[in-house]
């Protein structure tokens, strides 16, 4: 039976009609007209359906929305609200981190917590942190690049500020 | 069309009435990452989904004054993986929680679930059987430990009643002169989940023999497999490089595994000889570095 649910996403709060099997992939497609969150493999193994939960990463593929309500959650919308890229988003491009760029939000969205949490990670750090998000290009040498400048990029302006 | 009630009880004791009263047409979810997969793939189809997601009281990681360490079912596997309480007193269970899935899963994904769940081919299970853990189950019956030793029953199976709910793990202290070690093996891509893995707690004397050896492969069959007469011949030995291959020798012989896209029969049954022999060495370095 379908009931209502509160959902907090990219800082609006909403109510939508959800099935209780329906998952978060789902209704943030259906009922947010998000499509950045994308279904790769639908098992939570591939990384292209990552939204942030509270500021962690995980599988919107695995996660019911009618549970999703006791969380903050993201995507890469949340990012650049004014339109202007955000620094992750412009490492990514300056470096070339992507080919057909299906699985770049899940990618940039753990790269944003990998860096909260690890403001430094070193190149082995991001290859254990980012092995559950794959891609099917194979831009995996320029993603490394864009992950480790987009690191000294934050760490410049936690300096600065 | 998939259709259940969703219950979100607010503390142990709803829970375990909704249980009472819904018994075995009701399923519990709580971090979701394998009941939300069966749900998908049809393998489950439950009349009542009970969230243990409001149930904040099972969600922590704390030491005894004896050193027991106590996780609720509601602690995420990264949370015990990164704990500095878990790194401390069960190192060999933080690194093996290290080694699920990938951080998406482990953020989401519970200890309780990860026990209740019972997946053969699961990183920390066969630490905690090595590791002589307890787990403790609420119902509207009352409390019960199970030791770690008797919990897995079948693949995806477990002491469990159904009516029964896991609120925690319990890791008994190790004395400082045991080492341990786990070794995941993995033949497809780093993520894969492992062809075998196997945990070893080795406890030696000041003079290097050997007190207690306990190992657990897992992977490879239903359950953990531990072989108590290859253990046995360890005791009252030092450790000699021959006396571990012997041991690894008698796993190989004496675990019957099965064959998957991971590995044969006959493949992991030459990887348990290898591993064995690697995880005792492995714990008993360990326990050498920690005695410095």
């Amino acid at each position: 039976m379908k009931r209502i649910v509160r959902l907090t996403v990219n800082g609006l709060e909403r109510d939508v009609m959800v099935e209780p099997h329906h998952t978060l992939l789902d209704v943030l497609r259906r009922e947010f007209d998000i499509m950045s969150v994308r279904e790769g493999c639908g098992v939570g193994m591939c990384g292209a359906c990552t939204v942030l939960a509270d500021g962690k990463p995980v599988s919107s593929c695995l996660t019911l929305a009618s549970l999703a309500h006791r969380q903050t959650l993201e995507t890469i919308e949340a990012l650049n609200p004014d339109g202007e890229l955000h620094p992750i988003q412009q490492a990514y491009l300056d470096n070339a981190g992507f080919q057909c760029s299906f699985c770049t939000p899940g990618f940039i969205l753990a790269t944003k917590a990998l860096i909260e949490e690890n403001p430094s990670p070193t190149p082995d750090e991001v290859r254990e942190y980012l092995s559950g998000n794959l891609c099917r290009c194979g831009s995996y040498a320029k993603i490394m690049d864009a992950v480790l400048d987009a690191a000294e990029r934050h760490r410049r302006t936690t300096e600065l500020s | 069309m998939i259709t259940f009630d969703l219950l979100e009880p607010r503390s142990v004791e709803e829970s375990t009435t909704m249980l009472a009263q819904r018994g075995d047409e009701a399923r519990i979810i709580a971090g979701g990452t394998a009941v939300v997969l069966m749900l998908k793939n049809r393998l489950i189809s439950p009349g009542a989904l009970i969230s243990l997601g409001n149930l904040d009281e099972l969600r922590y990681i704390r030491s005894d004054p004896d050193g027991t360490l106590r996780i609720g079912a509601m602690t995420t596997i990264r949370e015990v993986e990164l704990s500095p309480v878990v790194k401390k007193s069960s190192p060999t269970l933080a690194h093996a929680c290290r080694q699920v899935g990938n951080v998406r899963v482990r953020h989401a994904a519970t200890m309780g679930g990860n026990l209740s769940e019972a997946d053969y081919a699961s990183d920390p299970p066969c630490v905690l059987v090595a590791a002589r853990a307890r787990v403790k189950v609420a119902s509207a019956r009352g409390v019960r430990e199970v030791p770690l030793t008797e919990w897995f029953k079948d693949f995806y199976e477990t002491a469990i009643q159904p009516d029964e709910l896991v609120t925690e793990l319990i890791l008994p202290p190790q004395p400082a002169s045991v080492g341990s070690a786990y070794i995941k093996y993995v033949t497809r891509s780093s993520e894969d989940r492992p062809c075998l893995g196997v945990a070893a707690f080795v406890d030696r004397d000041a003079g290097g023999v050997c007190r207690e050896l306990r190992v657990a492969v897992g992977a490879v069959a239903a359950t953990p497999q531990e072989v108590d007469a290859a253990e046995k011949v360890a005791v009252g030995h030092p450790l000699t490089a021959e006396l571990i291959r012997d041991v690894a020798e008698r796993y190989a012989a004496a675990i019957d595994p099965i064959s998957d896209l991971r590995g044969s029969a006959w493949y992991r049954t030459q990887m348990i000889k290898v591993f064995v022999r690697d995880a005792i060495l492995q714990a008993v370095d360990g326990q050498a570095t920690e005695s410095k």
